[in-house]
């Protein structure tokens, strides 16, 4: 099991914080694109990503009892 | 006896040592809207011995409810941000010498308060004059504490020249608009957490305590009680264009000097003209008055006509509120102000 937690806008979209789901295996850019067909996200090109509060890029594969954090960046100040 | 620091010289992070740095020390804070308030009024009743504020615009009634430094009156006269916030400041604390400017900040004019500067603090809102902030504090080896928000989450992070990550390694592009407009709005908590964890970031590195900052990039949302602390040890890239070996600088380089940009989310387009150009406020506003209610003091004029608003500054550049088209914007400009010329 994957956790995933969504900030910004991105809870907004899909109506919640969190959400676990069964994807060992899949890479950071996969899991975006996965959320974005499964789940109907805008883009999530731009989206960063922290997997364990670890800064993660789009490759690195996902195991079990991860923690996926998607950040989208924010501008206002 | 001079009580007035001695309740934060008394926290052990600071000291006498501390506060006799923080004296020492210029500020430089980019924008003065809600962070850019929020920080300045936090780091001058630090004590810090020079603060300066830029800032590109004027007060209006929607900015009141998270931009502390400013009143009704200043945004029922719109005064300019940077100038209102400098009065405030200075009544805040005497001693500190509160320099404030009212620009339009770009590569060219930041780049000597940049370097004059001990730390920058980010109150801006938006990732084009990021990039430049960037790359300039990079090339003068400043650091900068980058903060941002929208609703009620918010972001941080301390960009050491030499020793972080720069915000083109976490960020390889400038985000795209829709992405990073204020369309969510904004709530003040958000904008005071923001700000406490970039003054606090500020406070170690004015006192030289490099050792203490936090070195993740800090994330937030004050409404649901969210936090993550995230690491970013790996992310600082060799090939990267403003911090790696061979660095270029983009966002230096490659400054287009743009006349006309729609300002993010905000319904407005600003035209900068490419010479600088002052206006006679007197005869500009006898002859506006034909069109719409004018109004104005000595850094802004302001005309209201029925469906959008031209607000005309000393440097020559206009903001016109109430359109995205950049076409209309110009049109209007050209009909209103630049005629005689054009």
């Amino acid at each position: 099991m994957i956790k995933i937690l969504f900030f910004a806008r991105l809870q907004e979209e899909i109506g919640k914080d969190s959400l676990n789901i069964e994807k060992a295996g899949l890479t950071v850019d996969q899991l975006k694109q996965w959320l974005e067909k499964e789940h109907g996200l805008q883009s999530l090109d731009q989206t960063m990503a922290a997997v364990n509060e670890d800064y993660a890029d789009g490759s690195e594969v996902l195991k079990e009892g991860d923690t996926v954090a998607l950040i989208p960046p924010v501008s206002g100040g | 006896m001079d009580t007035r620091y001695s309740r934060q010289e008394l926290f052990s992070g600071i000291g006498k040592e501390g506060q006799k740095r923080l004296q020492e020390k210029h500020v430089l804070v980019l924008g003065a809207g809600a962070l850019g308030s929020a920080s300045a009024e936090t780091l001058v009743r630090a004590g810090v011995g020079t603060l300066t504020i830029i800032d590109r615009d004027f007060v209006e009634w929607s900015n009141l409810h998270r931009q502390q430094l400013y009143t009704e009156a200043d945004a029922e006269h719109n005064h300019p941000k940077a100038i209102a916030a400098k009065e405030r400041l200075q009544s805040i604390n005497k001693d500190t010498t509160v320099k404030a400017y009212v620009l339009d900040a770009k590569a060219d004019n930041l780049k000597k308060l940049v370097q004059d500067a001990d730390v920058v603090i980010d109150g801006s809102d938006n990732f084009d004059i990021r990039f430049i902030i960037n790359d300039l504090s990079q090339k003068y080896r400043v650091p900068w504490i980058f903060g941002a928000f929208a609703g009620s989450f918010g972001m941080s992070y301390t960009f050491l020249p030499e020793k972080t990550p720069c915000l083109q390694c976490i960020l390889s592009t400038i985000p795209s608009s829709s992405m990073s407009c204020e369309t969510s709005g904004i709530i003040a908590p958000a904008v005071q957490m923001t700000s406490a964890h970039q003054t606090t970031e500020a406070l170690k590195i004015l006192t030289n305590q490099e050792e203490s900052l936090r070195g993740t990039l800090l994330l937030f949302d004050v409404w649901n009680t969210q936090q993550q602390s995230i690491r970013t040890d790996k992310i600082k890239k060799t090939d990267c264009p403003s911090c790696g070996k061979e660095r270029t600088y983009p966002y230096l380089v490659h400054e287009q000097d743009t006349k006309l940009e729609v300002l993010c989310g905000r319904n407005t387009v600003q035209i900068r003209p490419s010479e600088k150009k002052e206006y006679d406020f007197n005869t500009l506003a006898s002859e506006l008055k034909q069109h719409g209610n004018v109004r104005k003091n000595s850094y802004i004029l302001i005309c209201t006509l029925s469906d959008c608003r031209l607000a005309i500054f000393q440097d020559g550049r206009v903001l016109i509120h109430g359109t995205k088209e950049i076409d209309k914007a110009k049109h209007l400009y050209h009909r209103f102000i630049a005629k005689e010329k054009e």
